[in-house]
């Protein structure tokens, strides 16, 4: 680690493409795209995203500078991290006041299979579903799945799909809905600040940043509440999924995959699922 | 373990200086006003980083970041209105730029996988992110409502 760690700080030409990319991305500055009756934030951050994959396919980057900035996100990301803190701090009776929004929006993260379970089951995804569907898909899933169905399995492919998903795409997603959402949607900002915190540092990051610019008076409000929902993800993220999210799953896949199909038929249990492996 | 930190001062000391600049470009706060901040930010990452190490727990760095900084800032605890007030200086968007720019120079190495997932995937993946967005804004607009608190 340390060794891994020393060539971090020595990829001088990782560190200068980054600045570059900053310093091109701030003085291009925030703008506005009106769609229909929402608003779409393009932020600094949004271009220098797709800048970083677009250098990836110029001579600029190789391999070693996309493990060295894997790492970088993360030391990064601690940085944001702070400064979620420091916001929440004052924001204390505040955060007591709304101590309830905030533990029970936790439940919000079940959304994703109320709105995306049904929908992967009627564009016709087997197994998968599990995978790609019980939370967003980050590390700790991966883990949980391998743990549960094996790697190689159906849900196993889901979910990593659903990682190299997030991983790509996330960030950008995010910071595009977010603004778009809490402009067409009579919701207060609040909410969505505390809806940033889905368990991902670069997506909550991204999220964020078109609530704090379009809401500049509520900026302090809004760090804190999404920094304490965060934290709240952080600690409550894989007990959530082992004990809510995945069984839950598990129920509504059966129910309307008995729906779906004329004749249904009852899902094989994990023993019976290796059997038919081995037979 | 004192390897470690010495690397990772280096890590932030540069990372901070790549925000300050970014600071000073996109939201006009000169580096001098926002040094206190950034240094104090790092501060607090490095301790979230070495209490990480040293207590057994198996909680996430980040979590200890996260409460370290909002316990120096809760009204009243000495030093908490300097740190308040130095963090201010710097932006919370000056801080993500950089992340994002690192984000996208590491996503370019998934781009190969990602170019092999199918258009469900990509629509699934979309509906999980929004769902698990819009899930916890409702129930956290519904119950703030309720508490008369918006």
């Amino acid at each position: 680690m340390a060794q891994q760690l020393q060539r971090l700080w020595k990829d001088w030409r990782l560190h200068t493409l980054v600045l570059a990319i900053v310093l091109l991305t701030e003085m291009i500055g925030t703008h506005e795209v009106s769609i229909g009756p929402g608003l779409i934030l393009l932020l600094p951050m949004l271009y220098a995203v797709i800048i970083g994959i677009a250098l990836f396919f110029t001579p600029l980057v190789n391999e070693k500078q996309t493990k060295h900035a894997e790492q970088l996100v993360f030391l990064s990301v601690t940085l944001l991290i702070a400064k979620f803190g420091v916001q929440a701090g004052p924001a204390l009776p505040k955060l007591i006041a709304a101590g309830p929004a905030l533990l029970l929006q936790e439940f919000g993260n079940l959304g994703t299979i109320f709105l995306a379970l049904p929908v992967a089951i009627l564009l016709g995804l087997k197994r998968e579903t599990i995978g790609m569907t019980h939370s967003i898909g980050r590390e700790a899933n991966i883990a949980l799945i391998s743990d549960k169905y094996g790697f190689a399995s159906p849900e196993g492919r889901g979910v990593m799909a659903m990682y190299i998903f997030g991983t790509v795409f996330g960030a950008i997603f995010m910071g595009l809905i977010s603004g778009f959402l809490s402009s067409v949607t009579p919701m207060h900002p609040l909410s969505f600040a505390m809806a940033t915190g889905i368990g991902s540092g670069s997506m909550a990051a991204a999220g964020l940043g078109p609530l704090v610019a379009a809401f500049p008076d509520m900026s302090e409000e809004i760090i804190a509440f999404s920094g304490a929902s965060n934290l709240a993800s952080t600690v409550t993220g894989l007990y959530m999924s082992i004990f809510i999210a995945l069984p839950l799953t598990e129920k509504m896949y059966g129910w309307f995959r008995g729906k779906k199909d004329k004749n249904p038929t009852k899902i094989p249990s994990r023993n019976q699922r290796r059997c038919y492996k081995l037979c | 373990m004192l390897k470690n930190i010495q690397e990772w001062v280096m890590v932030f000391l540069i990372i901070g200086a790549i925000i300050l600049i970014g600071n000073w470009v996109g939201y006009d706060i000169l580096p001098t006003a926002a040094i206190p901040g950034i240094l104090t930010l790092i501060a607090i990452c490095l301790l979230g980083l070495i209490i990480h190490r040293l207590l057994p727990f198996k909680l996430p760095s980040i979590a200890y970041i996260g409460i370290l900084g909002f316990v120096l800032t809760i009204p009243g605890v000495p030093g908490s209105t300097y740190i308040v007030q130095w963090t201010n200086e710097v932006t919370l968007l000056a801080i993500t730029t950089p992340i994002l720019a690192y984000a996208g120079i590491s996503i370019g190495g998934s781009w190969a996988d990602f170019a092999k997932l199918g258009w469900k995937t990509i629509v699934v993946g979309m509906c999980v992110l929004i769902g698990t967005f819009m899930g916890s804004a409702i129930i956290a607009e519904i119950v703030l409502r309720f508490q008369g608190i918006i």
